[in-house]
């Protein structure tokens, strides 16, 4: 054993488990968009305790401005929507929706997707079937299914959220399938079926957790695209219904107040935006942090 | 089974591939056997089959597009052809130990080292977490690693070639296989690493009396380890013998090519000697012997009739029509 040798292993010892969120806060973009995220999420989780209002009951004051108006108060800090319904009250339980409908259907169309994917490219057999069936699925456009399912199931959030996961399907088993087809071409597959391990123990241990960090990172870029579509049904009413306050209706709600309350289309609208930009440049990172290939 | 029985017999393998309506035949028609604590070396150049008879050794050829086209692989007493995957599995990493080539990407990212080695003992012989982890270490140090208690804990990205395929080492004879098959194990490393590597196996071997197959085209490799030689080309034998027989004495016309094309620091040469041509492609249908095209001896015989591999002398067995060839020269 060279005395070279030795030494570079103790060096990259040194910052191994040095925890990964530090280096995760060390970027300055991630920690900004981790604490956004946060904040929007913890924010709208304590929706019923820290919001100022019922968010249905009206006040006298309609379409009150936000407060950095000069005709603002702080009463209603982000001022009141057209039928006088506190924004800041009516953005926290929106948020609450919004959120819910992407975190299921992102969580658990991702999981069947990349779970499909991943089975396609072990079982190289069932790949055709399998990615057959993507095809198919591929080719229903989200909100066409949306359109659907509210037809069949009748509005509310969970045929969106079936919806969204549905079309969520496709495209993780298609990521999951190509990330775990160059999986399998490692050599490191054989030597673990040369050490005598079950198809189970492969599949779990080599192929799921080599993969995970690289789907993880597409799934929650996913995430993004799936509030903004999620947002966007029910801007087209096939959401949740009014009264409930949900991002993307507050948004199609306002629309009509665009040209003298442009607030009550911006706010919620910022808040979408705000959602997917930090979860995307937040899932980036962890990518980043968490994928044991990357480090060096 | 008879207490004389070689450890591994492989008796006339044919291992095919079908690809695109093509039969490609890796292997076809192999036989040899390795003793109990003995090591027998396999080499030929790229493609002449040497790494898919390790693989089918482990069952591991890919089937489709891999085809079992005949013979036996009797390893203890047993057909391992004929064998449910089951008991195949139990033998793979318990019996059988397998070295890659490329300790680079042959251990898993995302596990410590110390990790596989449990991982493999706890699938073979039921350990304890704790008993299974004291003898991961206690097998680093037997492939002398290190720090084997520190090393354990580290990723395989965090050691080098040589340090990772010591690993490889240590979790191939993890449960103390009667059979160690090290494909190309010292390729991938630097020329004083490899001297090391193969002085730990050798070394280990005398220690747990496992025999190896070292598959491998370096003949300095096997000329330092291997107490028999195999030549293959293009998926059959053309030459099988002692070591010290084949070096002092090669037969076929392919060995001795080999041995022109290795270089020597006593000879002086302009320029390496070389074979001229290439292995043929794997779907040629070849009538006679496989070496014709490249041959400077082959004649109209040759390119009919394939030359069956026959006795020379004790345990030296050649394919050609023209062995042997210093007694026909002199």
């Amino acid at each position: 054993m060279s005395v070279a040798e030795i030494d570079t292993t103790q060096e990259e010892v040194a910052p191994k488990r040095r925890a990964w969120w530090r280096r995760l806060l060390a970027d300055r973009a991630a920690a900004l968009a981790l604490a956004a995220l946060v904040l929007i999420v913890g924010a709208a989780l304590l929706a019923p305790l820290i919001a100022p209002y019922d968010p249905f009951r009206s006040s006298r004051l309609v379409m009150a401005p936000p407060v950095w108006d000069e005709r603002g108060t702080w009463a209603h800090v982000l001022g009141t929507d057209g039928q006088g319904r506190d924004m800041l009250t009516r953005i926290l339980y929106g948020t609450r929706i919004t959120l819910l409908i992407g975190v299921v259907a992102v969580v658990v169309g991702g999981l069947l997707g990349s779970l499909l994917g991943l089975v396609a490219a072990f079982y190289r057999r069932l790949d055709p079937f399998v990615m057959r069936l993507v095809d198919v699925m591929l080719s229903f456009p989200a909100i066409l299914l949306g359109l659907a399912l509210v037809a069949v199931i009748g509005p509310g959030i969970w045929p969106v959220i079936i919806a969204l996961a549905i079309a969520t399907i496709p495209d993780c088993a298609r990521i999951g399938r190509s990330i775990a087809v160059s999986v399998m071409e490692q050599e490191y597959i054989e030597a673990g079926r040369a050490v005598g391990l079950s198809n189970a123990a492969l599949f779990r241990r080599y192929l799921v957790r080599n993969c995970i960090s690289s789907i993880m990172i597409f799934i929650s870029l996913r995430f993004g695209q799936v509030i903004l579509i999620g947002a966007a049904l029910s801007f087209l009413g096939l959401g949740a219904r009014p009264p409930t306050a949900e991002l993307g209706m507050m948004a199609a709600q306002g629309r009509d107040f665009l040209l003298f309350a442009p607030h009550i289309a911006v706010i919620p609208s910022v808040v979408i935006f705000v959602i997917v930009l930090a979860a995307n440049v937040a899932g980036d990172a962890l990518r980043d942090v968490l994928d044991p290939r990357l480090r060096t | 089974m008879a207490p004389d029985a070689p450890l591994l017999a492989v008796e006339d393998l044919k291992v095919h591939f079908a690809v695109e309506g093509r039969r490609y035949r890796a292997v076809d028609g192999v036989s040899f056997a390795v003793d109990r604590g003995r090591t027998l070396g396999v080499v030929g150049e790229s493609g002449c089959g040497k790494s898919v008879t390790s693989l089918a050794i482990m069952r591991l050829v890919s089937q489709p597009p891999g085809i079992y086209a005949g013979g036996r692989i009797v390893f203890g007493g047993t057909d391992l052809l004929a064998l449910p995957e089951g008991r195949m599995r139990a033998l793979r990493g318990g019996r059988i130990g397998m070295i890659f080539q490329e300790p680079m990407t042959s251990l898993n990212p995302v596990y410590t080292c110390g990790d596989q080695i449990v991982e493999s003992l706890r699938v073979h012989s039921g350990l304890s977490r704790r008993a299974a982890r004291a003898r991961a270490v206690e097998l680093l140090d037997l492939v002398r690693l290190p720090s084997p208690a520190k090393r354990a804990d580290d990723y395989p990205h965090q050691l080098s070639g040589g340090q990772r395929q010591r690993v490889m080492i240590a979790l191939a004879l993890a449960n103390s296989p009667d059979l160690l098959i090290a494909d190309e194990p010292t390729t991938a490393l630097d020329v004083t690493i490899q001297a090391q590597i193969l002085e730990l196996m050798k070394d280990l071997q005398e220690r747990t009396g496992t025999a190896i197959l070292l598959i491998t085209h370096d003949l300095g490799v096997v000329a330092e380890t291997c107490d028999e030689i195999v030549v293959m080309y293009a998926g059959t034998i053309v030459e099988r013998a002692p070591t010290q027989a084949l070096f002092a004495d090669p037969q076929h016309p392919y060995t001795i090519g080999l041995m022109a094309a290795v270089p020597r620091i006593d000879v002086e040469a302009e320029r390496l000697a070389t074979i001229e041509g290439s292995v043929p492609p794997p779907w040629a249908e070849l009538r006679g012997c496989r070496f014709a095209g490249r041959c400077p001896l082959a004649d109209e015989r040759c390119r009919r009739e394939p030359p069956p591999l026959r006795p020379l002398a004790t345990g030296h067995d050649v394919a050609c029509w023209y062995a042997p060839i210093e007694r026909r020269a002199a």
